[in-house]
């Protein structure tokens, strides 16, 4: 019998995290159905997190990169503060002096730093970004997923940090794609909505809403930046790590074996209060003999 | 004005207080949930004869299927985020034409539009049919190991 795995974590009204949950806190309705007999409920064997930050440099964003890069830098600073953890940090768009592989920035998206961000070379990079250009975040969100794929460890999260207004405008791939993508390696996004503040045109508004979409699809948070200038980072981190801790994996029968997408998601049993978070679905494809 | 509404509010709470122990509430269980259209919620004039109201059209509300002893509701919140607990077993009652659902093991409740009433037995009959259609129709044969393509 074929199962389905979740891994969730559950917020309060105030948005902090939730623990311990028991498994009667919770169903979960998977394609309209709601499946409240569990095969299996554990916390999480996730320890820690494998953070990849991928840095909108589009000149939409231009007016608001001092802070983000500001934010950037102080996550590159918590690197050896969390044991076992891994800081990347990708950009796209824009332009800079150098990067890893020998792109110039651009059109296509590029890793500043791999590991050892805070070593002096990568420090220059990470100060040399300049903003311009077009924004292909689509793109960009596609090669965060490959690169999360290629570093892989065992029983770390990979968690995307999303620097961007959210607005495409020159991807080939679709946001379906871009999105998929992300959801295959099971990586959480953690967007951190670079919009400026005051009164918000229809295009803002709506990269925004994609910024909180695809957040949620994947089981991650929305962050406006505005919020936090000053402690962005901190605060985008904390969040990463306060959920993994308080996270949790269900296994349940595959409750119908119709092929294809299955959407997903958790609403509490007793406390109305309860937001839980988790990937919005999954592919089921049954293979042929 | 101030006393009227905290008679009315005294008087709500204390009919839910009595319902509980009087026996009032019926027993169901939620099987399943879907975001629907709320446009049953918006059937008034204006909305029947008035502009296109794109706002009201695109919103989504929630649609529960409610199996209670012997009969099956279809039931819809009136906005997106009214949710019903999805304990195994809840509490409702009609109230005026609508489902009155027992909230959070409180002395609250949320008020549903019926949307459709079916007799259990029919319900069961019907879902039994597309079980049947679902297991009958020639389709490829199912690996039983894992075969979810995701990680989770």
């Amino acid at each position: 019998m074929s199962q389905v795995r979740v891994t969730f974590f559950a917020t309060d009204e105030n948005n902090h995290p939730v623990a311990p949950l028991t498994k009667s806190d919770f169903a979960v309705i998977d394609s309209e159905l709601v499946v409240r007999n569990f095969r299996n409920f554990t916390p999480a064997d996730e320890t820690s997190l494998d953070v990849v930050a991928l840095v909108d440099l589009s000149e939409s964003v231009a007016l608001r990169l001092g802070v983000a890069m500001s934010a950037v830098l102080q996550l590159v600073a918590r690197e050896q503060s969390m044991p076992d953890d891994n800081i990347a940090v990708l950009t796209f768009g824009g332009t800079f002096e150098g990067t890893i592989g020998g792109a110039l920035g651009g059109m296509q998206p590029a890793i500043l730093c791999a590991n050892g961000c805070r070593a002096a070379d990568a420090m220059n990079r990470l100060l040399a970004v300049k903003s311009g250009g077009t924004t292909p975040l689509f793109d960009a969100l596609l090669f965060g997923a490959e690169f999360v794929s290629h570093h892989r460890r065992a029983g770390l999260r990979p968690v995307l940090i999303l620097f961007s207004d959210g607005n495409d405008t020159i991807s080939m791939h679709s946001a379906r794609e871009a999105l998929d993508a992300v959801l295959n390696e099971g990586a959480l996004i953690y967007s951190v909505d670079m919009r400026t503040s005051g009164h918000q045109s229809s295009k803002q508004r709506a990269g925004s809403t994609f910024l909180r979409q695809v957040s949620d699809a994947t089981g991650g948070r929305y962050f406006p930046l505005r919020f936090a200038p000053n402690d962005g980072a901190a605060t985008v981190l904390n969040a990463a790590l306060e959920d993994l801790r308080a996270s949790y994996v269900v296994t349940y029968d595959l409750p119908s074996h119709q092929a294809g997408f299955h959407s997903l998601c958790l609403m509490p049993t007793h406390n109305l209060n309860l937001t839980f978070h988790s990937r919005n679905g999954y592919y089921y494809e049954p293979s042929v003999r | 004005m101030k006393s009227t509404l905290l008679l009315v509010l005294v008087l709500s709470s204390v009919s839910v207080a009595w319902a509980a122990p009087l026996g009032i509430y019926q027993h169901g269980t939620v099987v399943r949930m879907r975001m629907g259209d709320c446009m049953l919620m918006h059937r008034g004039f204006m909305n029947q004869f008035g502009p296109p109201q794109a706002a009201a059209a695109e919103e989504s509300c929630p649609e529960y299927t409610l199996v209670a002893d012997k009969v099956v509701f279809l039931i819809v919140g009136k906005s997106s985020n009214q949710l019903v607990p999805l304990a195994e077993v809840i509490d409702f009652r009609f109230q005026n034409k609508e489902l009155a659902v027992r909230v959070d093991d409180a002395r609250h409740e949320s008020r549903f539009a019926i949307k459709e009433m079916t007799l259990r037995s029919e319900w069961e009959l019907v879902q039994k049919h597309i079980e049947y259609q679902l297991n009958d129709s020639p389709r490829q044969p199912v690996d039983t190991s894992m075969t979810l393509r995701s990680r989770e």
